[in-house]
C-alpha cells in the first residue's frame, strides 16, 4: 500500500466519523434554532402592527412601529414598572448579600456548636412550599404596616431568597484555602479583619453568582408580586406585563403586549449573554463536589 | 466572657437567623397551626375544628359496586382533587419528559460535538426569562384563531389539526406541561452535563475495551457516576414541580380554567380569591400543609431510592 492511498484512507475515516456524527446535531439545532425564532418573533412582532400580525404571523414588518414600545412605556405604565423593579430587585439583592455572606462565612469556616444544624435548618427551608407562607405572612406584614409596600416586599424576598444563597455560599466559602487567612491571623488581623480584608475580597466570584442568581429570580419573579402587593403604582414589571396580558381580551393589542414582553426580557437576557458561564457556574456549584 | 470569634460568630449570625425565624420559620408553622381551624377572613375570629379541613379535602366519598369501573369516585371538593391530579401530572409525566430529553441532550451535547457552549447556552436561556413572558409567548403559539401553532399546520396544508384549540378542554394540561418541559430541560441539562464533564474520559475508553455498547455505556458507567448529581437534580425537580404556580396561572391572560389549577394556585384561589376574595384562611393553610407533607414524602422516597455508597473515582 502506497502512502497516498494510506492517507485517502485516514482521510476517509476521518470524514466517515464526521457523518456518523451528523444525527447527533439533528435534535440541538432544531431545539436551538425553535428558541432562538422564538426571540426573534417576538422582536419582530413587537415592531409590527397589530393589523400586519393578524393577516400574517410569519410576516417582517413593513415599517418599524417604535410606537408599540413607546405606548408599552408610558400608557401601559411599564417606565413605572420597570423603575418599582430595579429598586425592589436592587434593595432585596443587597440584602440578601449583606445578610447572608457574614452568615455563611461563620457557618462555613469556623467550627462550634449547633453550626451543622443551622446551616441545615437554613438550607431545608428550599424545601418549604412558598404557599404555606402566604397568609402568615400576609397578616405578619399587615400586623408591622408594612403590608402593600415595596419593602415589605423586598423583606420578604430577601427571606424567601436566604435557603438557595446560603446553599451557595456556604458551599462557596468551604472551597476557599486557609492559608491566606491563617497569615493574616498570625500578622495580627482581627477576626473582624479577616473577614472583611480577606475572606470577603476571596469570595467575590461567590457573591457575584449568589447577586446574579437572586437578580434574575426576583427581576422575574411574579407569584409573591401578585399575593403582598396590591397597589398599582407599585407593581413590578413581572405584574405590568401580566395587566397588559390581562387587558389584551378587550383591547385586543397583541403587539403592544409583545413589546412589553421584550421590555421584560432584556434585562436578564444582558446578563445571560455577558455572565452565563457564572451563571452554570453557580447551578453546578453545589450539586458537584 | 465572649472570646473575640465568639462575639464575631453572635454578630454574624443574629440578623439572618432573625429575618429567617420572623419572616420564615415561624409562619410555615403558623400555617400549620391555622390549618386546624375555620377562619374566614382576617379579621374574623378563628373557630378550631381540628383535622376538619383536612377531612374535607381529603374525602374521595368512593363506593364500590358490581357496575364497571366499580370504584366510584365523588370528591366532596372536586376542585382539590383536579389540583392534584394536575400537581401529580406535572411532576410525572413532566419529570419522565425532562430527565429523558435532558439525558438525551446530555449525551448528545458530550459525545464531542462541536458547539456544545453555544447548545448549552441556547436551551438553557429560557430559565433566565420571567415566566409571565414565556406563558405571553407560549399563550400566542396556542391561540386557535391565529397562534403560530395554528400558522405553522396550515403552511402544512394540515387545515383539520391547525383548528385544534391546543389550550381547550383535555388538552390545556398537556399544552402546558410541553411548554414547561422546554423550560426545565435546559436546567436540569446543565446540572447533568456538569456531572457527565467530570468523569474522567479513560472510564468511558476502559469501559469501550472492554466492549461496553452505548447503552451499557450509560448505564454502568454514566448513571453510577454522575449519581449524586441526579439524585440532587431529581429531588430540586421534584419540589419545584409540586409548587408549580406562575406559568399555569399567567398563559391564560385570566383566570386560568379549573383544569390547569395547581395546588398553589389553589391555596392563593381559597385564601386571596381573584376578583372576589374569598378568604377560606384555614382552609387555604390546610391544602399548603398538604403541599409541605408531599414534598416531604416525596424527600423521603428518594432520599430512600438514592440511598447507596457513593462510587469514588
Amino acid at each position: 500500500m502506497s502512502k497516498e492511498t494510506i492517507r485517502v484512507r485516514r482521510k476517509r475515516g476521518r470524514i466517515g466519523n464526521r457523518l456518523r456524527r451528523v444525527p447527533l446535531y439533528v435534535l440541538p439545532v432544531l431545539w436551538s434554532l425553535f428558541t432562538i425564532f422564538c426571540v426573534l418573533w417576538i422582536i419582530l412582532t413587537s415592531l409590527k402592527t397589530n393589523r400586519e400580525l393578524f393577516s400574517n404571523v410569519w410576516s417582517l414588518p413593513t415599517s418599524i412601529q417604535y410606537q408599540n414600545y413607546v405606548k408599552a412605556w408610558t400608557v401601559s405604565k411599564l417606565g413605572l414598572e420597570f423603575r418599582n423593579s430595579v429598586v425592589l430587585v436592587f434593595a432585596s439583592v443587597l440584602l440578601i448579600l449583606v445578610l447572608c455572606a457574614p452568615a455563611a462565612y461563620v457557618l462555613s469556616r469556623m467550627k462550634f456548636k449547633g453550626g451543622g444544624l443551622l446551616t441545615g435548618i437554613f438550607i431545608a427551608g428550599a424545601g418549604i412550599p412558598l404557599p404555606l407562607l402566604f397568609i402568615p405572612l400576609f397578616g405578619l406584614t399587615a400586623k408591622l404596616h408594612i403590608n402593600n409596600t415595596l419593602p415589605g416586599l423586598i423583606i420578604i424576598y430577601t427571606t424567601v431568597s436566604i435557603p438557595f444563597t446560603m446553599y451557595l455560599l456556604t458551599g462557596f466559602f468551604r472551597t476557599l484555602p486557609t492559608e491566606l487567612e491563617e497569615a493574616a491571623r498570625l500578622d495580627g488581623c482581627s477576626e473582624f479583619g479577616v473577614f472583611r480584608r480577606v475572606m470577603l475580597p476571596l469570595a467575590s466570584p461567590g457573591l457575584i453568582t449568589a447577586a446574579i442568581f437572586n437578580f434574575i429570580a426576583l427581576w422575574n419573579e411574579y407569584m409573591l408580586a401578585l399575593v403582598f402587593l396590591n397597589d398599582p403604582n407599585k407593581m413590578p414589571i413581572s405584574r405590568g406585563l401580566y395587566g397588559i396580558a390581562e387587558s389584551m381580551q378587550y383591547t385586543g393589542d397583541w403587539v403592544g403586549l409583545f413589546a412589553g414582553v421584550v421590555i421584560v426580557m432584556v434585562p436578564t437576557i444582558i446578563i445571560y449573554v455577558l455572565l452565563s458561564e457564572r451563571l452554570i457556574e453557580g447551578i453546578t456549584m453545589g450539586a458537584l463536589k | 466572657m465572649f472570646t473575640e470569634r465568639k462575639k464575631l460568630i453572635i454578630a454574624f449570625l443574629i440578623p439572618s437567623s432573625a429575618l429567617y425565624l420572623i419572616f420564615f420559620l415561624v409562619p410555615a408553622l403558623q400555617s400549620l397551626f391555622y390549618s386546624l381551624f375555620e377562619w374566614r377572613g382576617f379579621g374574623a375570629d378563628k373557630e378550631f375544628i381540628g383535622l376538619r379541613n383536612f377531612q374535607h379535602l381529603l374525602d374521595l366519598r368512593a363506593t364500590f359496586d358490581g357496575q364497571f369501573p366499580f370504584l366510584h369516585l365523588n370528591p366532596r371538593d372536586a376542585v382539590f382533587w383536579v389540583s392534584m391530579k394536575t400537581t401529580l401530572t406535572f411532576l410525572l409525566l413532566g419529570g419522565v419528559l425532562t430527565f429523558t430529553l435532558a439525558f438525551l441532550f446530555t449525551a448528545m451535547l458530550s459525545s464531542g460535538i462541536r458547539g456544545k457552549k453555544f447548545f448549552r447556552l441556547i436551551i438553557f436561556a429560557p430559565n433566565v426569562v420571567a415566566a409571565v413572558a414565556l406563558a405571553t409567548l407560549w399563550g400566542f403559539i396556542y391561540n386557535p384563531r391565529f397562534g403560530m401553532l395554528r400558522g405553522f399546520f396550515e403552511i402544512l396544508g394540515l387545515e383539520e389539526i391547525a383548528k385544534t384549540p391546543w389550550m381547550g378542554p383535555g388538552k390545556i394540561v398537556f399544552a402546558v406541561l410541553i411548554a414547561m418541559c422546554w423550560i426545565w430541560i435546559g436546567f436540569y441539562l446543565v446540572l447533568l452535563l456538569a456531572g457527565v464533564d467530570q468523569i474522567p474520559k479513560e472510564m468511558f475508553d476502559a469501559a469501550k475495551v472492554d466492549g461496553a455498547n452505548v447503552f451499557q455505556l450509560f448505564t454502568k458507567v454514566t448513571i453510577p457516576l454522575i449519581w449524586d448529581v441526579l439524585s440532587i437534580a431529581i429531588i430540586h425537580f421534584g419540589i419545584g414541580a409540586l409548587k408549580v404556580f406562575e406559568f399555569p396561572y399567567v398563559i391564560c391572560g385570566r383566570l386560568p380554567p379549573r383544569e390547569i389549577w395547581t395546588l398553589g394556585i389553589y391555596t392563593y384561589v381559597m385564601g386571596f380569591g381573584k376578583r372576589d376574595p374569598i378568604y377560606r384562611l384555614g382552609y387555604s393553610s390546610a391544602i399548603g400543609v398538604i403541599m409541605q407533607l408531599l414534598v416531604i414524602v416525596l424527600i423521603l422516597v428518594f432520599a430512600r431510592v438514592f440511598r447507596r455508597e457513593a462510587v469514588e473515582y
